[in-house]
This record gives structure tokens, sequence and C-alpha cells, in this order.
């Protein structure tokens, strides 16, 4: 590029922009280190947010039960979404295309209205609040998710390698077990990371279907937060941060996220 | 990983066993208020082997909605006496039985026949606590405590108030300011022009006790709504805070304490409504602040200068409050109307 | 024997499709119907609640203005956030695809695109302490400045726009850059050997050739904006009622759940009605 004062410009814009995304997470991170409730300054450090948070049972449930839920969640929509993904990719069939439209409106339709019909229709049909709810809901949230990123790797799929092992004798579950499924494999961790991302960082739907006194972290964190929070919220956001960073960095490895290698 | 299944089930079983002899009780209060105090629920557990949970809500709107919505998940419910006819009238609460509660004995009879507490011909909530609703202002902020409720139309003080987002508590709250009847209120324009000029001052709404103390401590606040029993324990506390009853009055109200007809534990919630109004556990509280006691031997087992004598003992205090009284559906939707048109406004 | 086999493969496609959709149907799609249903009706219908079915929630909606006012606030609120987020995300995303090369780029693009991954709620809550008077803010920017400055963001419009900012602006990063990165460099160098100028450049081909990777992100962005109601209730105090937070205290607080569902549907009408006018476009970015 010619102009090297624009490029550093550019440059510089965008480290402006990675501050403007990290800087807060950081300073909450760090107030979690703070000794003083009122988050008053000069920092003093301190480990008491911790340990407080450590003999917080509410918290400490609440943060398995998230985790438990996304594990059921991933598991779930996983499976379930690995098999549509393989049929849409697999075959041609009338309505194939509808199907494919029918993936958005979990994604598209604002979580405010998702959770709210689902909380309207869990309790029409007798079901209620609760753990159960709170899964069927992540799960629907999480499937379009894994279809996309397992599609994505099908697609990458050479389907000579099918016929080949087809034509050395081998039928449609072998082929299948042995050829197709390791090929997508990374795509199906990737689709199963993020199913458990989007489940450990839900909060809208949780919200309106979690049964009291067995609420999921975000829900926990936000009841704490209108009630006037305390720097032990800062330390168990600290926590969860790390968690899901963590997650959607291996995820990223599996997905080839970045964009071209 | 199926962790919160198996727990599930296995309070089920437990729960429609028989002979059980530690329950699990869930409380459904507001945050900070009484129920909740590490010190007297371990005395509880330890005493009965009970264990308590707690659930907050942010209005009484909201607690309602909360027992609508989870029937089951509750087992003691904070309720005040003007709501109290409304939860019994949709059947969200059950009547009390009186003789299993001994500390009932020394509750006055004028609060034990409350009206509004025997919603339905029977008592359906115990009475607790009361206190008023009136203001505090920040001391380091305001050099002379104010007399009047005019306070917060100040302009001295834009962007330094703050009061509860709740439609009913608003309008009452005008409704002292224009010298209406908190119970009558006639002339509902002079309240909607009223607060629409409190608007402006306001900087946010306070949700609760702990929400309040973080903004005064911050100094964001000079002015703001309160409860007496709340600011009591935040002068404890050390906050430069000061309660003011203006000479236009205050809201006053009567809490009490009852069980969700849909309670599985009933048993333990009379057992813990009982140490709920105990003396001895009130003379603790009050020493951190606490709102007064309806049990007439713990208020009088308070020390003279405490903030419940010296306050709400003025008769010439008492004289100024009005007692919060039910409101009928068709009002609250009205003030719930006009609240809501008001907010939109911002 | 063919007929055999397509019905065998008819069984198959169905037995691999069907528990994905049976469950979207019972969790998103029933329960969208199961709104529409509550939308017309004057009670909750559960316990022994008389009820009868009416339109009385729609015309609530015409009848003050407080919904109408609110509905456009929150509108007016999707279009300032979507456009900072253009304004500040397309250049961060064309510096990642043009000006970048090599190795450092994968990883740049990772670090913008991460925070997204992390919770909202928790980022949100970042803010809140950030802005608070006698914040973090203030005390850096005191620290940097060489005047005082009164920095009290928090519970204002401002901060709101902020917080949404914050939580949406990966979104049009990761459209526009991808967008970005099929535009073929060997075009623009062309064009620049043609001697038109930056502006031309930026003009004739970058913007246009970008524009459905950019409207996608828009989209990604003005959707769950205009329903948002946890960042307004945290971050906007006084002026932090929208749209979204009415319809959160019909189903938390005031239980009136038919005028809920009939608010999320106007809600809705509105989402659709703005995907329908981008579909085009961003049937053209899919391609």
């Amino acid at each position: 590029m010619s102009g090297t004062f624009l490029a550093r410009l550019g440059k510089l814009w965008l480290a402006l922009i990675l501050f403007f995304l990290y800087a807060p997470i950081f300073v909450m991170a760090f107030m979690s280190f703070n000794a003083s409730q009122y988050y008053q300054l000069p920092f003093e450090f301190s480990l008491k947010w911790y340990e407080k948070l450590a003999g917080n049972t509410e918290i400490i449930d609440a943060a398995t039960r998230s985790v438990g839920i996304a594990i059921i969640t991933t598991i779930i929509a996983t499976i379930l979404g690995t098999a549509a993904s393989v049929a849409l990719f697999r075959f041609e069939f009338r309505g194939k295309r509808f199907l494919q439209v029918m993936l958005f409106p979990p994604i598209a339709i604002p979580w405010l209205i998702t959770g709210t019909a689902m909380l309207i229709f869990f309790f029409g049909i007798g079901l209620g609040r609760g753990t159960p709810s709170v899964i069927i809901g992540h799960v629907a949230l999480a499937l379009p998710y894994v279809i996309v990123v397992v599609s994505a790797r099908l697609a990458t799929f050479d389907a000579t390698l099918e016929e080949a092992a087809r034509s050395m004798g081998a039928d449609g579950w072998t082929v299948t077990r042995r050829v197709t499924l390791p090929w997508i494999s990374s795509g199906i961790i990737a689709g199963a990371l993020f199913a458990f991302a989007v489940s450990f960082d839900q909060f809208v739907v949780s919200y309106f279907l979690s049964e009291p006194g067995d609420s999921t972290l975000p829900v926990l964190i936000y009841t704490s937060i209108r009630k006037g929070f305390t720097p032990e919220i800062n330390a168990i956001s600290t926590i969860i941060i790390v968690v899901s960073m963590a997650v959607m960095l291996v995820a990223a490895r599996f997905s080839n996220f970045g964009g071209e290698r | 990983m199926n962790k919160p299944i198996i727990l599930a089930a296995t309070l089920a079983i437990s729960a429609t066993g028989t002979a059980v002899l530690a329950d699990e009780i869930r409380v459904l209060n507001w945050q900070g208020y009484g129920t909740d105090l590490g010190w007297a629920v371990d005395a509880f557990s330890k005493s009965t082997g009970h264990t308590v949970i707690h659930e907050y809500f942010n209005s009484e709107q909201e607690m309602l909605t909360k027992l609508r919505t989870n029937p089951g998940a509750y087992d003691v419910v904070l309720i005040n006496a003007a709501f109290t006819p409304q939860a019994q009238g949709e059947g969200l609460i059950g009547p009390v039985d009186a003789a299993s509660i001994a500390n009932l004995a020394d509750v006055p009879e004028n609060l034990k026949g409350n009206e509004d507490l025997n919603a339905g011909g029977a008592l359906h909530g115990v009475p607790w606590t009361w206190g008023l609703t009136s203001f505090a202002v920040n001391t380091n902020e305001v050099d002379e405590l104010p007399t009047s409720i005019e306070v917060f139309w100040d302009t001295a003080h834009e962007g330094k108030v703050s009061i509860r987002d709740d439609a009913l508590e608003a309008v009452q709250f005008a409704a002292i300011a224009t010298g209406q009847d908190i119970n009558n209120i006639t002339d509902l324009d002079a309240i909607e022009a009223k607060l629409s000029d409190l608007m402006p001052q306001i900087k946010t709404y306070w949700g609760s006790e702990n929400d309040w103390n973080q903004f005064m401590a911050a100094g964001d606040l000079d002015v703001a709504t309160f409860w007496s029993g709340s600011a009591s324990r935040s002068m404890a506390a050390g906050l430069p805070v000061q309660f003011i009853v203006p000479q236009e009055g205050a809201i006053g109200w009567l809490d009490g304490l009852s069980i969700p007809s849909s309670s599985t534990k009933k048993e333990a919630a009379h057992q813990f409504i009982n140490w709920m109004i105990d003396p001895e556990f009130y003379v603790k509280w009050a020493a951190e602040g606490a709102p007064a006691s309806a049990n007439a031997k713990a208020a009088a087992a308070l020390p003279d200068d405490a903030f419940n004598k010296r306050v709400l003992g003025d008769p010439e205090v008492v004289a100024r409050v009005q007692f919060q009284r039910p409101v009928s559906d068709e009002n609250r939707e009205k003030y719930l109307e006009l609240w809501q048109s008001l907010k939109a406004a911002q | 024997m063919s007929t055999v086999l397509a019905n065998q493969e008819r069984l198959r496609i169905f037995g691999l499709l069907s528990p994905a959709y049976l469950w979207l149907t019972v969790a998103i799609f029933l329960p969208l119907s199961a709104m529409l249903y509550f939308s017309f009706l004057s009670e909750v219908p559960f316990g022994d609640a008389e009820w009868s079915h009416t339109t009385e929630n729609y015309e609530a909606f015409f009848q003050t203005s407080t919904y109408a006012i609110l509905l456009w606030k929150s509108i007016r609120l999707g279009l300032i956030v979507t456009l900072v987020s253009v304004l500040v995300g397309f250049p961060c995303a064309y510096v990642l695809a043009k000006v970048i090369k090599g190795r450092s780029r994968e990883a740049l693009f990772l670090l913008v695109i991460l925070p997204f991954w992390s919770n909202s709620l928790v980022r949100i809550f970042s803010w809140a302490i950030v802005l608070r008077g006698n914040g973090v803010l203030e005390i850096g920017l005191n620290a940097v400045l060489p005047f005082e400055v009164d920095v009290n963001l928090m519970f204002s419009t401002p901060a709101i726009v902020i917080g949404l900012v914050h939580s949406y602006l990966p979104y049009i990063i990761l459209t526009s850059y991808l967008a970005l990165q099929a535009i073929d460099d060997n075009l623009i160098d062309a064009a620049r050997s043609m001697s038109a100028n930056k502006l031309t450049i930026l003009w004739r081909i970058i913007l246009p050739l970008s524009l459905p990777g950019l409207l996608a992100g828009a989209v990604l962005i003005f959707v769950p904006v205009v329903g948002s109601f946890m960042e307004p209730r945290i971050l906007g105090g006084r002026v932090g009622t929208y749209f979204g937070t009415v319809i959160e205290d019909q189903f938390v607080a005031v239980y009136n759940w038919p005028l809920g569902a009939a608010l999320s549907f106007i809600l809705l009408a509105v989402v659709l009605l703005i995907l329908a006018v981008a579909s085009p476009v961003l049937r053209r970015a899919q391609t």
C-alpha cells in the first residue's frame, strides 16, 4: 500500500478498537482483586472476593448448574445437529431450502421474543419453569449454530472419497463411520464448542425459563446486579469470561474460523 | 452431568416422604430485609434443623407474579398488608395457623385483627414489622436538613434525586406532595403534573437497599425516598444519611409474613415465622437497624435511644403518617399507565 | 427396485432430520404460535381465571401514545447503535482484511471476535463499573488530561449506546471482514494503475463489493438491539425505559402476559419487516 500514513492510521484505529473491546473487561477483572467493597481506589490487592465466592453456595450451585446444562445442551445439540447437517448435505429433496431457512428464526428473532414465547408455551403445556425447560430452549438456540458449522465443514468434503470407499465394498454405515465422520470431526468438535458457548452464555431465555432457586449463573448475576453489586460478582464474572474465552479459542482452532490459512 | 435432574428427583422424593425432619424452606422477601440476616438464619437452622434459601423481589408486583408463576417454589413470603387481600383473593396465600405461632400472643390485638391481614375472614399474614416510606438526605451533600418534601423538586439537586421504580409508590409519594389522601386520590392530573416535574431531577431508580447504600456512599445522590427501617440500618452502618419525615407527611405500611397456599413445608414455614417475630431476634436486629416490630414485647425491649423509639415513638410524627390500604384493580391499572407513560416520555 | 431405494432414502432423510426439526418445532415454532394465540386473550388462562378472545391487547398499543413512543425510541436506539457500529467497525475490518498481512492478521481477527463470545451480561456489567461517577474512566482521564474533567456517563443514553456498541461491534467487523477479504486485490491494483484516487476506489469498488456483508452485519446488530432490555436496565437508569423493558415488565412484574405477547408480536412484525426489506441484499451476500 502506497499511503503508509493511512496504513499507520488504520493500525492505530485497530489498536483503539481492541482497547475499547478489552479495557472494560480488564477493569472489571481488575476490580475483583480490589479490597474495597465500594470499588474505591487506590487499588489494594486482595483475594477476599474469591475467598467469599468459594464459600457462596448459591453462586457455586448456579455455576455447576450452568455447566451441567451447557454439557447436556452440547451433547443433544451436537448429535441432532450433525445428523441434520449430514442429511441436508448428502440428499437432494423437496423442501430442503425451506428447512434451511427454518434455521434462522432461533438466531434472528430477538431472544426476548423467543424467551417469552417459550415461557408461555411451557406454562400452557404444564411443564412450567425449571431446568428441563431451560435445556429445551438452549438446545433449540444452539442447533442452528451446530448445523451451520458442521455444514461448512461438510462442504469441503470430497464426495469421491465416499465413492471410492463404496466401490471397495463398504456399506453405507461403514462409509459414514470410517470416511465421513472422521473428515468432519473437527467441524463437529467446533460445533459442540459453539453449542457449549451458546448455552453457557445464554441469559435471556434462561432468565424467563429458570425456576427460582434453580437459576443459572447469568440469571443470578443479573438479579444481583439489580440489587446493587459487590466485587464478588466481579470475581465470578472474571472466571466466566476466562472460561468462555478459552472455550472459544479452542473452538476457533477447530473450525478454522480465522478465514484462510 | 445429570446432577440438576438427579438433585431435583431426590428433592421430590424427600419432599413426599413422611418422616422428614429437616426441610429446606424458600423465603421470598426484599433483599436485606431481616429474614436473610446470616446470624439469624444460622441460629434458626441450628435450632430446628431446617435450612433457609432466599429469593428477592424488586416490587410488590413482581412478588405477586413470582407467586403466580412459580407455584410450590416458596414457603414464606413477605407481603405488605395493602397487598394481602389481593394475594388472598387470587388464592396465592393460605390462612396461617395462629396456634402454632407462640409469639403471636405478644402481638397487640389491633395488629392481629388488622382488616387487611385478615382478608377472607382468617389471618393470612402474621404482623411482623411496620414503618414509613419517606426519604433520606445525604448529609455530605445537603447542608441544612429539609423539612419539606419539596426538596425533591429543588433544582439545586437536579440529577441527584432517586425514587423507586414502582407505580404505586410513585403515585402515593406525589399524593403526599400534592396534599392528597394516598388511599383516596381525587386529582390524578395534579399527580401526573407533579411527577412529570420530578422526572428531570431523577438520576436513576433505586432497586434495593444495597443499591441505595452504594449510590449514597458514592455521593451519586443527594436525596432519595427510603424506608424507615432501612434508613436506620444505613445510619447504623455509618453512611452520612439522615431520615426525614417532612411536614407534608409520609406513607405508613405494615408488613406481614404469609405462607403460600402451594407451600409443601408449612410446618417449617410456621416455625420460621415464629422465629422472626421473636423479641430476642428483633432486639438484635434493631441494633443493626430495623423497622418497628409488631411484637409489643419486642418493641418494649428496645433501648430509649433506638431509632424506632425516637422517630416512630413521636406522636407528632405518627400524626403525619397515612397508612396504606389496598388499592382497587382499576386504580392500580390507572397508576401503572400513568407511571409507564411518564417513564416512556424520558 | 428404485422405489424401494427411494423409500429407504426417504426414511433415512426423515430419520436424520426429524429429531432436530422436531426439537425446533417444540422449542421455537409452537411457542411462537402459542404466543400469537395468547396475544388475543383477555386474561392469562391458567387456574380458574375467566378469559375471552379479544383484540384489545393490540388496541392498547394504539390507544395511548406510550407504546408507540417506546417502540420508536427502541428503533431509534437500534439505528444509532447500528450506525455507530458501522462507522467504527468497517474501517477496522478494512484494516484487518487489506492492510495487515501475514500471520498476525489471523491472530488479530480472532482477538477482535473473541469478546463477542464472552457473556454479554458480564460485559455490560463491566461498563457499569467503568462508567460510574468517581469511576475508573474519570480517574483515568484525569490522570492523562491536564485539566479536571467530570465524566459521569452512567445512567444516560450514551451509556446505553456505548454498552450496546461494545456488545455488537464484533458482528459488523466479522461480516465486513469476510466480504472485504473476498475482493480481489488485483482489482484494486488495476484501478490504482489507472490512477484512480483513493476515494474513488473506496466509493466505486470497495464499498459496492462489500455492501452485502456490511448490510448483513447491520441487520444482525439492529435486530437484537431493538429487542434489548437488559442493557438499558443496567446502564440507562431514568432514561432506560424501552420497548423491550416494557415487554419484560409484562412478563416478570405486571403479569399481563397477553399484553406482553401482543407487544412482542408487534416487535416481531417490525423485525420481520426489516429482515424482508434487507433479504434481497442478504441473499446476494450468501452467494
